[in-house]
C-alpha cells in the first residue's frame, strides 16, 4: 500500500525539517523519514544517562538564520537560544583570558597580555562587520552559478557585485585576505599575542580538516562578527533543552503546518524510473511514492546510496567521488556529580558559562593538526568544551552538571583505517579527559558517566560520511557553486526530482537551517512542486 | 650643480636593468644605481670558492619572458636559450627517477617506466595546462588591472579576463575553478598514483612559500609554474645578466656601482625630485623606479613620516617569510644520481612522497628547519663547465624548508647543522659525494637577506599568493606607482612576481612610459 | 564591570544620589545628589571638584618626543613651549579625527598627553625611527578637575607654586603637604578652574587637601550631569556624542576632519609631513562639507509650543545627546543637519545646543529650524546659529593678581 505524497524529505535533521515545513506551509504535502528513534540528525539530544540530556553531537547554535525563526514561528513551538556572554581560555601556566559582551572588561583582559592587541579589537570589529554584510549576502541567497550566461544568474551575480564594490578597494582587498589566508596569517595582521589570536583562530578549524596555519581558514573568523548583522550581540548560544531542542522545534512547526513525520524509519534507496524520482524504498521493504524527493543527506550518500552509481553518468561520478568529506573530530560528553571548576579561575561564574576552549597557544593548535595529518589523533588536542547545565537547568538534574568538549583532531582516516577507530575510542576519551584534567583538578572524580564519539561513531550513528559534521569540507572549491558539486549546486541532483537540503549543499555548515530553507524555496519558486 | 636624469632606477638586478633598457629605448635619460661592486642582484654570478663560481642565486631560468628577448633583442646581445624546459630529474628514494622535461612525449615514456596510468595522466595534465595557459599567461604578461579603481575603464579589462575564462570552454573552466583553490597534494593525488612523481613535480608550487603540498591553493602556484616556465637561458642567470647589461650600455644608459642610495628625496608637495647617495651627493630625477622589496624601498629609503600609515600598513601586511637557504659545493668529480641514466643531469629534485614534503614544512611553523629538506638541485657545470677547474663540478642547491625567523637566530653551528641535514637528504638520493667536496657555502636566510637585500631573505621579494598576485605587493602599489608621486616599484615586488622573469621590470617601463 | 578610581572611598561615600555612570571602564558619579543643580552652580559660582581619572594618559619621553608627537596631532607640538599646555585632535591619513586631547610639555623632552579613548596602540604605530618612549600611565595616574570662580583661591592654599602668575594653558611640577602633582590651568568647563594629576598612592591626599581647604570656597564635589551642561555652554565637544572615532566609525560618512568639528584653529598645515597633511590640505583648498556650530533656539516660541496644550515649558534640567535634526524650514523637509547635544543653560537663561550642519548653512546669526516634540507631536523651533562658545567668563584666562607680565 503507498501513499501519493508531494515530497518525501529523507532524513529528519534540522534541515530536512525545516525544509518539510516551508514546504508544508505553502501546502505541499509532505513525509519526513528519519531513521533513527529521535529527530534532530546531528542537531539532537539525547538522555544516554538518567536526568542528563547531551547535545550528542552539534552542541551551540551559532549562525540560525533569524527569518527562518521568523517564517515559521519558532518560538511559539519551543525555540530559544540563552546567548553566550563568554569566551573562556584557561591557561597551562595558570592565567587565563576572559572575552565578554562588555567591551570595556574585554578590553581589560586583552590588555593584560597585549595592550595593543586590547586597543586595536574594535577596529577589527570594524572591518569584519563590514565583511560580514557580504557573507550575509552569500549564506542567505543561493549562490549564483558563475559560468552561466543566464539572466538570472547574471542578475544575482551583479547583486553580488555591488555589495562587493560598495566595499571599496581596500576592503575588497582584504576579503580576498580573508577567503585565502590562514586564520593565523589575517589575525597577524592585526593582533601580536598569541594568547588572543589562538582562541581566536579556532573557529576557523572547527569541523575542517586543517590547521589553523592552512590558507583559506580564515573567512570563518566572520561567523563572529555576522551575529550583530542579525539583530543579536552574539551569534552563539545553547539551545534550550540542548541542540535537540531546535530541531524539535523545526518538527513541530512542520507538523503545524500538517507535515507528516516518521521515525525509525530509515530509507534503502530513493527509487528511480526512467531517470526520474518517484519514492523511496524503506529497509523493511515498503515503498512510499511522491512527486518530488528531497534527500537529508550527504552528497556521498545521497549519490552513491540512494541513488547509485548506475543512475550516474561519468562526469557526476567523478564530480560525486572527488568530493572531500573527510571527518576530523569527536565529541567526548561528561555528565559530571558538581559543577567542574578551573584551577586558574575557580568558581561557577559567567566566565565558564560561555564556550571555553583549549587553545593555550597558536603551535599548540597547530600541532595538534600536524599529528591528524599523518593519520593520528591528536595527543594534545583542542577542545571546545561548554557546560550547557550552567544556563540551561533543563539539562541535567539540580547540582549536577554536563561538560560536552568538541576535540579536535581526530582524523576519520586513522594509520590503521578508520574501522579500527573502536579500538582506540577509550584512548581518545582518557586523552580528552587527562587534558581537561590538567585544566580542572579532580575532574576525573566527578565524571558519573562518559560518551565518547569518534569521528567513525559519527559515520556510523549519525550516518555523517566519514564523520564529517558539515557533510563535505568548506574549502573554496566546495563551496558557493560548486557545493555539492558544479552543475547541481542549486538543490537539484542530476536525477529529476530528486532534491538535496542538508549541509552539504550552499550555504552549509552548523546549525543554520539555510540549507533546508533554500532547498524549499528554490522548489517552490521553480514551481517544481 | 647636481646632475640630472629623466629616470633613476634603484637596483641593477635583472628587473632594475629591464625596466632602464625599455626606458632607454624610448629615449630618456636613464641612471641605474646598484649597491653592490657588480650588476645582476639575485642573478649577479659569484665565486663562492676559489676557481668555482655558481651563476647566481637562482637554478630556474625558464620564467624569462620571450616577449622581452624579442622587444631588447638579447639574443644579438649574446643570449641563447634552450628553446624548450630543460630536463628535470625527479627523484626516488627508491633509486631511479624520472626526467620530465618540455618534450612531453619524452616525459611520457620516462613516467610509463613506474605507471602506465600515470603517464595517461601526464598526457591529460599536461592538455589542461596548454589548455589554460593562454588565459594565465595573458594574466601574467600585463600590467594588472587597477583595483583602486573599479568601475573605471579597467572594468572592462576585468570582463575581458572574464570572457577569456568562459572562452576556455565550460569544462576546463570548471575544472580550473576547481582546482585552483585546492592543495597541491589533493590535486596531483586525483591524477596520479606514483608518489615521487608526485612530490617531484610539487615542488615549484611550494617552494618560497610558507606551505607545504596540503596547504590549500598551492595547486594554483603550481598552475602558474606549469604555464610559464617554458625555455631555459643558456649560462644561467649570469648570462641574462650579461645580455642585459650590453643592452642597456648599448642604449646609453648609466650605471653607477658599489654605491647605494641612502633616500629618495621629496619636495613639500610629496612629490619625488631625486635621490640622495650615501656619499652625500644628490642626483636628481622626477622619476624613481625601485627595483628594491617594497619594505626596502619604504622604510629604508624614506624617513618614517614620509610613509603615511595606511601604506605603512599595507607594506607591512604583505607577507615576505623567507624560508629558503641555499648551498654551493665545490666539488672535484660531478655529482651522481641514483639515476638509470648515465647522462650527466643539470637539474633534480627531491620530495619523494607527500608526507615527507608536508613534514619538511612541519618545521617552519616552529621557528626551525626541515630534518630533511626539499632540495632543488642544479648542477650549472653540466653545460658550463667552465664554472668550476677542468672535470670539476659545482653543486648548488636551494633548501626548503629553513626560516628567516629562526629560534635562537642563525649561528654558524646552525648553519653546519642544516648543511649536516641537506647531506643526510641527498646521500638518499646520491652516490657517495661527501668525499668529493673541495669548498661549500651555506647561506642561510638571513646571509641571503644581507647579501642581496631582500626583506627576510625571501627570494621572491614576497610570497606568491592569492592576494598578493595581480594586486602585488598591494592594491595602492599595485600598477607600478605608488601613493608617492613620482616614485614606481619594478622589482619582483610588483605583478607578476619573483623569479627571473624580467616581467615586473618591462611592465614597470610600460607604465612609466605611459605617464611621463 | 567597571573599575574603581583611586579616588572611589572618597567619591563613594560622597555619592548620595547612588547614580553612577561608566565612563572608559570606571565607575564616575553622575551627580553626587540627587539634582545636580548645585553640582553645576559650584562650577559657576564658586568650585566643582571632578575626578577625571578615567581619561587616558601618556608620557611620551625622549629626544624625539616633540617631532614624535608633531607627525601625531594636527598642532606642531616642536612650537610648544616648556611648561604650555596645548590642546589639539590627531588624525588618520585621511584626515579624519581619531580623538582630541591636550598635550602638555612638562620638559624639554617629556610631554604629557590624555585622550577619551585609548590611544596607545594608536601612537605607538608611529614609533619607527623616533628616539623616544612612550608609556602608558592611566591605571597609575590619577586625576581630577577644580573648576570655579574660587578654584584659584583652594588651589592656592594647597599647593606651593605660584598660582597668581600662573596662566591660562600652563603646566608645572608642584608640591602640596606630602605630595608630588602635575597642575595645569585647564579644564572642561569654560571656566577658571585646574587640572591635577598625582600618583595613585597620593589620590586620597590631594582629594583630602582640596576638601579640606576648599570648605571655605564652597568646594563641591561635581559629576559627569553637571560637567555635561558646563562644557555645551563653552562649546566644548565631546567624542562619541559631537563626532566619532575614525578608527571606530563604522561607515566613512560618520567621520569627521578638525574643520568639520570646529578644531580647524587647531591645525598647523605647512610644515614636516604628520598623519593627515594631504588630506588636510586639500581639505583647506576646497573647503568642508560640515561645520559645528552653537545654536541658540528661540525660548518665545518653545514656550508658545508648549502652550498650545496648556502646558509651561518643560525643558528637563539635564544637558542631552541625542540626535536632533535640524532643518530651513518648518516643513520639515529640507534637512541641513543635526544637533547632537544641548542644553538649557541656566546661567544664559537660553536654551543652546550644538549642531552639525552643512557648511553654506554656518553663517553666523542664520536662522534653521530645528524638531522639538511635545506631548507626542514634532514641532519645530527656531534657532540661531552661533558660535559654539556660549559663555566664556574673564575670569577663565586673566590673571588680576599677576606680578609678572
Amino acid at each position: 500500500m503507498s501513499t501519493k505524497y508531494d515530497a518525501i524529505i529523507i532524513g529528519g535533521g534540522h534541515n530536512g525539517l525545516i525544509c518539510a515545513a516551508y514546504l508544508a506551509k505553502a501546502g505541499r504535502n509532505v513525509l519526513v523519514l528519519e531513521k533513527r528513534h529521535v529527530l534532530g540528525g546531528a542537531a539532537v539530544s539525547e538522555e544516554l544517562h538518567p536526568g542528563f540530556k547531551f547535545s550528542v553531537a552539534s552542541y551551540v547554535v551559532s549562525l540560525f538564520r533569524p527569518h527562518i525563526i521568523r517564517e515559521l514561528n519558532l518560538a511559539k513551538h519551543g525555540y530559544q537560544i540563552i546567548p553566550m556572554d563568554c569566551s573562556f581560555l584557561p591557561l597551562p601556566n595558570g592565567d587565563s583570558l576572559a572575552r565578554w559582551a562588555d567591551p570595556q572588561r574585554s578590553r581589560r583582559e586583552i590588555s593584560r597580555f597585549s595592550q595593543k592587541d586590547a586597543e586595536t579589537y574594535p577596529e577589527f570589529s570594524r572591518v569584519m562587520t563590514h565583511m560580514g554584510k557580504l557573507a550575509k549576502e552569500v549564506i542567505d541567497h543561493p549562490a549564483p552559478d558563475i559560468t552561466s550566461l543566464k539572466i538570472k544568474e547574471l542578475t544575482s551575480l551583479l547583486r553580488l557585485a555591488k555589495v562587493f564594490k560598495g566595499l571599496g578597494p581596500d576592503l575588497l582587498h582584504l576579503n580576498t585576505k580573508l577567503v585565502t589566508l590562514s586564520a593565523v596569517d589575517f589575525l597577524d595582521l592585526w593582533f601580536e599575542s598569541e594568547t588572543l589570536k589562538a582562541p581566536m583562530s579556532v573557529s576557523g578549524i572547527i569541523g575542517t580538516y586543517q590547521g589553523v596555519r592552512s590558507p583559506g581558514t580564515a573567512y570563518v573568523l566572520l561567523h563572529h562578527y555576522m551575529g550583530q548583522l542579525d539583530g543579536a550581540f552574539r551569534s552563539w548560544g545553547f539551545s534550550k533543552g540542548g541542540t535537540g531542542g531546535v530541531s524539535l522545534a523545526c518538527a513541530e512547526a512542520a507538523k503545524s503546518f500538517g507535515a507528516e513525520i516518521r521515525t525509525e524509519s530509515a530509507v534503502q534507496q530513493v527509487h528511480i524510473k526512467n531517470g526520474k524520482a518517484v519514492g523511496v524504498v524503506l529497509e523493511n521493504g515498503d515503498e512510499l511514492h511522491a512527486k518530488q524527493i528531497i534527500s537529508n543527506l550527504d552528497p556521498n550518500r545521497t549519490y552513491l546510496k540512494m541513488i547509485g552509481e548506475e543512475h550516474l553518468d561519468e562526469d557526476v561520478l567523478k564530480e560525486v567521488k572527488r568530493f572531500k568529506l573527510r571527518g576530523s573530530s569527536g565529541k567526548v560528553n561528561l555528565a559530571l556529580d558538581r559543577v567542574p571548576e578551573f584551577s586558574c579561575r575557580p568558581g561557577d561564574g559567567d566566565h565558564i558559562r560561555g564556550d571555553i576552549a583549549i587553545a593555550p597557544s597558536i603551535d599548540y593548535l597547530e600541532k595538534a593538526f600536524d599529528q591528524a595529518k599523518y593519520g593520528e589523533f591528536s595527543q594534545r588536542p583542542y577542545i571546545n568544551a561548554v557546560i550547557p547545565s550552567l544556563t540551561d537547568p533543563s539539562v541535567a538534574p539540580p547540582g549536577k552538571h554536563i561538560l560536552s568538549c568538541f576535540v579536535q583532531y581526530a582524523p576519520y582516516h586513522i594509520k590503521e583505517g578508520a574501522e579500527n577507530w573502536p579500538k582506540y575510542r577509550e584512548a581518545f576519551g582518557d586523552t580528552v579527559v587527562d587534558t581537561m584534567a590538567e585544566y580542572i583538578p579532580g575532574l576525573k572524580d566527578m565524571i558519573l558517566y562518559r560518551q565518547v564519539l569518534t569521528p567513525w561513531d559519527l559515520e556510523q550513528q549519525m550516518g555523517l560520511t566519514e564523520g564529517n559534521i558539515f557533510q563535505g569540507e568548506l574549502s573554496l572549491e566546495q563551496l558557493l557553486f560548486q557545493r555539492p558539486i558544479a552543475g547541481y549546486s542549486k538543490y537539484k541532483t542530476s536525477v529529476r526530482n530528486l532534491w538535496m537540503c542538508g549541509s552539504g549543499t550552499h550555504p552549509g555548515g552548523g546549525i543554520m537551517g539555510a540549507s533546508g530553507e533554500l532547498c524549499a524555496k528554490t522548489m517552490l519558486k521553480s514551481r517544481s512542486i | 650643480m647636481n646632475k640630472r636624469y629623466d629616470i633613476i632606477v634603484i637596483g641593477g638586478g635583472h628587473n632594475g636593468l629591464t625596466a632602464a633598457a625599455f626606458l632607454a629605448k624610448k629615449g630618456k635619460k636613464v641612471l641605474v644605481i646598484e649597491k653592490r661592486d657588480q650588476l645582476g642582484g639575485t642573478a649577479a654570478g659569484e665565486e663562492f670558492h676559489r676557481g668555482y663560481r655558481t651563476f647566481g642565486l637562482f637554478n630556474d631560468t625558464s620564467w624569462v619572458r620571450r616577449s622581452v628577448i624579442d622587444a631588447l633583442k638579447l639574443e644579438d646581445h649574446g643570449l641563447k636559450t634552450t628553446k624548450k624546459r630543460p630536463e628535470t630529474a625527479i627523484l626516488s628514494k627508491n633509486g631511479g627517477g624520472v626526467l620530465l622535461s618540455g618534450d612531453i612525449d619524452q616525459c611520457i615514456s620516462e613516467i610509463s617506466k613506474f605507471s602506465k596510468a600515470d603517464a595517461e595522466g601526464y598526457r591529460d595534465y599536461r592538455r589542461f595546462i596548454d589548455k589554460i595557459s593562454g588565459l594565465i599567461v595573458g594574466i601574467m604578461n600585463e600590467v594588472p588591472p587597477d583595483f583602486m579603481n573599479i568601475g573605471s575603464g579597467d572594468i572592462w579589462q576585468l570582463l575581458k579576463k572574464g570572457w577569456a575564462l568562459k572562452r576556455l570552454g565550460k569544462k576546463t573552466m570548471m575544472e580550473l575553478l576547481k582546482v585552483a583553490p585546492m592543495s597541491v597534494a589533493d590535486f596531483l593525488n586525483e591524477r596520479f598514483e606514483t608518489d615521487f612523481l608526485k612530490a617531484g613535480m610539487a615542488g615549484p608550487a611550494v617552494y618560497s612559500s610558507f606551505n607545504g603540498p596540503w596547504s590549500s591553493y598551492t595547486t594554483l602556484n603550481l598552475l602558474l609554474w606549469e604555464c610559464l616556465a617554458k625555455e631555459n637561458v643558456v649560462g644561467g642567470p649570469h648570462a641574462l645578466i650579461t645580455a642585459l647589461e650590453k643592452a642597456v650600455m648599448d642604449k646609453g644608459v648609466d650605471i653607477q656601482t658599489g654605491i647605494a642610495v641612502d633616500h629618495i628625496i621629496l619636495n613639500e608637495d610629496r612629490v619625488v625630485t631625486g635621490v640622495q647617495l650615501t656619499d652625500g651627493s644628490e642626483i636628481n630625477a622626477n622619476v624613481v623606479a625601485s627595483s628594491c622589496t617594497p619594505s626596502e624601498t619604504f622604510f629604508n629609503l624614506f624617513k618614517p613620516n614620509e610613509i603615511e600609515y595606511s601604506l605603512e600598513q599595507g607594506i607591512r601586511h604583505y607577507r615576505s617569510r623567507g624560508t629558503t637557504a641555499k648551498i654551493n659545493l665545490a666539488m672535484s668529480k660531478p655529482l651522481e644520481f641514483n639515476l638509470n641514466t648515465q647522462k650527466p643531469m643539470e637539474f633534480a629534485r627531491t620530495g619523494n612522497t607527500f608526507d615527507e614534503m608536508e613534514k619538511a614544512f612541519d618545521p617552519a611553523k616552529y621557528r626551525k628547519f626541515s630534518d630533511e629538506p626539499l632540495l632543488d638541485i642544479a648542477i650549472p657545470t653540466v653545460s658550463n663547465p667552465d664554472l668550476a677547474p677542468e672535470g670539476h663540478s659545482v653543486v648548488s642547491i636551494l633548501i626548503h624548508f629553513a626560516p628567516h625567523h629562526f629560534d635562537g637566530g642563525w649561528t654558524m653551528e646552525q648553519k653546519e647543522k642544516l648543511k649536516m641535514n641537506v647531506f643526510k637528504t641527498l646521500r638518499q638520493y646520491t652516490k657517495d659525494f661527501e668525499e668529493h667536496i673541495v669548498g661549500e657555502e651555506v647561506l642561510s636566510p638571513v646571509d641571503i637577506e644581507e647579501r642581496y637585500t631582500l626583506t627576510n631573505g625571501h627570494l621572491l621579494h614576497g610570497e606568491h599568493a592569492v592576494d598578493q598576485l595581480i594586486t602585488r605587493p598591494i592594491p595602492s602599489c599595485s600598477q607600478y606607482r605608488t601613493p608617492i608621486r613620482g616614485l614606481y616599484l619594478c622589482g619582483s615586488g610588483s605583478h607578476p612576481g619573483g623569479g627571473i622573469t624580467c616581467a615586473p621590470g618591462a611592465l614597470s617601463a610600460k607604465t612609466i612610459l605611459r605617464e611621463m | 564591570m567597571p573599575v574603581k578610581s583611586a579616588f572611589f572611598p572618597r567619591t563613594s561615600e560622597l555619592c548620595e544620589s547612588m547614580k553612577w555612570k561608566e565612563w572608559a571602564g570606571y565607575y564616575a558619579a553622575s551627580s553626587y545628589l540627587t539634582l545636580h543643580d548645585a553640582e553645576y552652580f559650584a562650577f559657576r559660582n564658586s568650585a566643582g571638584l571632578l575626578d577625571i581619572t578615567p581619561l587616558f594618559k601618556y608620557r611620551v619621553e625622549g629626544p624625539d618626543a616633540a617631532s614624535f608627537l608633531s607627525r601625531i596631532m594636527v598642532k606642531d607640538i616642536s612650537k610648544l613651549k616648556v611648561g604650555k599646555v596645548t590642546y589639539c585632535c590627531w588624525c588618520t591619513d585621511q584626515g579624519k579625527v581619531v580623538d582630541d586631547g591636550t598635550v602638555m610639555r612638562r620638559d624639554e623632552n617629556m610631554f604629557f598627553v590624555t585622550s577619551a579613548d585609548p590611544c596607545y596602540t594608536w601612537f605607538s604605530r608611529f614609533l619607527r625611527g623616533y628616539n623616544v618612549t612612550l608609556v602608558d600611565v592611566s591605571e597609575k595616574t590619577a586625576g581630577v578637575a577644580l573648576q570655579g570662580p574660587t578654584s584659584r583661591e583652594i588651589m592656592k592654599q594647597v599647593f606651593d607654586a605660584d598660582l597668581d602668575n600662573f596662566r591660562f594653558f600652563s603646566t608645572v611640577k608642584t608640591r602640596a603637604g606630602g605630595f608630588e602633582a602635575y597642575i595645569s590651568r585647564t579644564g572642561y568647563t569654560g571656566d577658571l578652574g585646574y587640572e591635577i594629576w598625582v600618583d595613585n598612592a597620593d589620590a586620597l591626599k590631594l582629594w583630602d587637601a582640596l576638601m579640606h581647604e576648599g570648605k571655605r570656597y564652597d568646594i563641591r564635589p561635581a559629576g559627569l550631569d553637571a560637567l555635561d551642561m558646563t562644557r555645551v555652554e563653552a562649546g566644548l565637544i565631546l567624542k562619541d556624542v559631537d563626532y566619532f572615532n575614525a578608527l571606530h566609525a563604522l561607515i566613512d560618512d560618520r567621520m569627521s576632519s578638525p574643520y568639520e568639528i570646529s578644531l580647524g584653529w587647531t591645525v598647523n598645515l605647512d610644515r614636516d609631513p604628520f598623519n593627515g597633511q594631504a588630506a588636510l590640505r586639500k581639505e583647506s583648498l576646497e573647503g568642508s562639507k560640515w561645520a559645528i556650530v552653537g545654536l541658540d533656539i528661540d525660548w518665545a516660541e518653545i514656550e508658545a509650543i508648549y502652550a498650545r496644550y496648556g502646558l509651561p515649558p518643560e525643558i528637563g534640567s539635564h544637558a542631552w545627546r541625542d540626535s536632533i535634526p535640524v532643518y530651513t524650514d518648518k516643513s520639515l523637509r529640507t534637512q541641513v543637519g543635526y544637533a547632537t547635544s544641548g542644553t538649557w543653560s541656566p546661567i544664559l537663561k537660553k536654551n543652546i545646543a550644538m549642531a552639525t550642519i552643512r557648511k553654506e548653512f554656518d553663517q553666523m546669526g542664520s536662522e534653521v529650524q530645528i524638531e522639538i516634540t511635545v506631548e507626542h507631536v514634532r514641532h519645530t523651533a527656531t534657532a540661531t546659529v552661533n558660535k559654539t562658545q556660549f559663555f566664556n567668563p574673564e575670569r577663565k584666562t586673566s590673571n588680576p593678581n599677576a606680578t609678572k607680565s
